[in-house]
């Protein structure tokens, strides 16, 4: 099929959200110099949410653009997901941008929307061509938000770090496909699945070099370990919003891609690869875990749970029995990820801002001051440790019988240690709101702005809500053609 | 067998490896043999379109000058994109124009955004 009479129906989503962010764009620069623009902030969770309408409307049936683009029930899920994920965070980022007067407004979410553009693209791609052009799109963006406190050394130094390192895995993941490419002489990754089990058995050096470059490189944008060491520094340093973005929605993204590249254009040759991910994902959940404990701010210890967590996810990728089944798992978790993480970084840009301090004892006192975000919180830290009903429990769950029906034992066991040391930190959170006296400084009460309380509010629901009626979601998943 | 022909043809990467490098190599060598050497201050100093240093080089530039070198590459970068466009616009048709004409769309909004922060003013 030609691109020239291709369906071009099927990427309307994409279409109108770009032409929103570019709205917003002109408008930012039409309408004067002023930094304080708080109307493109609404304007832009407008655009988002007209677009999540789109993709629920325009990607429910499958169909491709010239082996290029395609639409099928991974890639609407996942952009349901992101699009409500960068709804959140601009949600937060309205509270947050009030507070600090010298963030220019137009740019911040323009760039916010130019980055959930090039995520969609990501997700919806069937060519490494494409997906690259996505990647890209979203990295750029990421990296000039991480630097977006201009005045601020420890932000600056964030986005210089970010913009190195994550050049450094674009450019191993170019050589990688590059190598790919090479032998197979396409960049379709259907047909790239099809040239790879002849390939393997002539060349498996050369083929499991380059699937080891795009590791690399993918883990780096995943963290995980040992990919993962920009995180502590970058989560701390960009401003509190981007960092519930990079945490969020860049790492759904990212796990977007390696789902894409790995269950359709390596699927024909998983025996070779799911070992690698066993690997990846045993060290990331055992290093994340063990070094969030000895975090004392609350920033980097969210980027080494997020670096555990990523872990927990891979878990999955490397114990396929069924891919339905893998699939399912690994969106039900990513949805809750996205839930609990979101609610949990609200509240966390919130109490940082309010002290000025990023410290967990910054939380002390909490339950006195604030009750119900008090409350919020432990059950998304509940969620993320893994217990009963919330819905970070119920992923966890599948996730972990997965790996037992995959006969990967060692891999579940991990899994459980590594959860039960989670408890730990995240507990230690949960010590300083209910067990420790605001501190005399502090207000005695802290105000919860709406937006930032919308988001605390629904990430609570779906919180609890899909932990009480998991197979609500999960019969949905169930019945969904996954790959197109 | 496809991937042996993959293969060989870096044997021309390596060959002109081995030239780029034996070329100035032999001939610098060859030089040094046969040329006398007698250096003094005058045949030292520059000459021809040369002039003597002042100065350090390695000093700050302002900061608009990064500013205009990326401003430039987006558009040296357009017209690489606009050659080969321009050339088979024939076969592209009404879709290639419409592709190339959001693409300059997009760039002119970039353009008009730098306009009004300022970004082409000097001072």
């Amino acid at each position: 099929m030609s691109a020239y009479n291709a369906n071009w129906s099927l990427m309307t989503p994409e279409i109108v959200l770009m032409i929103l962010a570019l709205v917003i764009f002109t408008l930012d620069f039409m309408t004067g110099m002023s930094r304080n623009k708080p109307f493109l902030g609404r304007l832009s969770i407008l655009s988002l949410l007209a677009t999540t309408v789109l993709v629920a409307v325009f990607n429910r049936e499958t169909g491709q653009i010239g082996d290029m683009f395609v639409v099928d029930g991974f890639a609407m899920v996942l952009k349901i997901v992101i699009l409500l994920g960068v709804a959140g965070v601009i949600a937060i980022s309205m509270y947050y941008v009030d507070r600090h007067r010298d963030v220019y407004q137009g740019e911040y979410y323009s760039l916010l929307l130019f980055a959930t553009l090039g995520a969609m693209l990501m997700v919806s791609s069937a060519d490494l061509i494409t997906l690259f052009v996505g990647l890209e799109l979203l990295s750029i963006s990421a990296y000039c938000l991480a630097g977006f406190k201009k005045y601020n050394g420890k932000s600056t130094e964030a986005a210089i770090k970010y913009v190195v390192l994550g050049g450094t895995a674009s450019a191993f993941i170019l050589y990688g496909m590059s190598f790919v490419y090479g032998l197979t002489g396409t960049t379709s990754l259907v047909d790239i699945n099809e040239a790879v089990p002849t390939l393997f058995a002539d060349y498996p050096y050369i083929m499991t070099m380059a699937i080891m470059f795009m590791i690399a490189g993918f883990g780096f944008k995943i963290s995980v370990v040992p990919f993962h060491m920009w995180a502590p520094d970058v989560y701390e340093g960009a401003p509190t919003p981007v960092t519930s973005f990079l945490s969020v929605v860049s790492k759904i993204a990212g796990f977007g891609i390696v789902l894409r590249v790995f269950f359709v254009g390596f699927e024909s040759v998983y025996d070779e690869w799911a070992f690698i991910f066993a690997l990846l994902a045993a060290i990331t959940m055992i290093v994340g875990n063990m070094i969030a404990i000895v975090q004392r701010k609350v920033k980097r210890l969210m980027a080494f749970s997020g670096v555990a967590q990523a872990g927990y996810l891979l878990v999955p990728v490397a114990t396929m029995v069924s891919l339905d089944m893998t699939m399912s798992m690994i969106t039900f978790y990513a949805v809750a990820y996205l839930l609990m993480t979101l609610g949990a970084f609200a509240i966390i840009t919130l109490v940082t801002e309010d002290t000025e301090d990023d410290a967990l004892t910054s939380f002390s006192g909490l339950y006195q001051r604030a009750p119900y975000l008090a409350i919020a919180m432990t059950i998304f830290l509940l969620s993320l440790a893994g217990l009963p009903i919330t819905a970070g429990f119920f992923g966890k769950f599948y996730i972990f019988v997965g790996a037992i029906q995959a006969e990967m034992l060692w891999l579940a066991v991990i899994m459980i240690f590594t959860s039960i040391v989670s408890f730990f930190y995240y507990f230690g959170i949960m010590k300083q709101m209910f067990m420790r006296d605001p501190k005399p400084n502090d207000d005695q009460t802290l105000s919860v702005p709406k937006p930032v309380s919308a988001v605390v509010t629904i990430s609570l629901v779906g919180t609890i809500g899909f932990g009480l009626l998991a197979n609500v979601l999960t019969n949905y998943f169930n019945n969904l053609q996954w790959f197109f | 067998m496809e991937l042996d022909l993959y293969f060989s043809n870096y044997t021309y990467v390596i060959i002109f490896v081995l030239f780029g490098v034996a070329l100035p190599v032999v001939s610098l060598t060859f030089g040094r043999l046969l040329r006398p050497k007698n250096p003094y201050d005058d045949k030292l100093s520059t000459y021809e379109s040369g002039i003597k240093p002042t100065g350090e080089a390695q000093i700050r530039f302002h900061v608009a000058y990064y500013i205009v070198a990326i401003e430039f590459i987006i558009f040296d970068i357009e017209t690489v994109f606009l050659y080969p466009w321009a050339v088979s616009l024939g076969q592209l048709g009404w879709v290639g124009l419409n592709a190339m004409l959001i693409f300059i769309l997009i760039l002119a909004l970039g353009l008009g955004y730098s306009w009004k922060k300022r970004v082409l003013e000097w001072n």
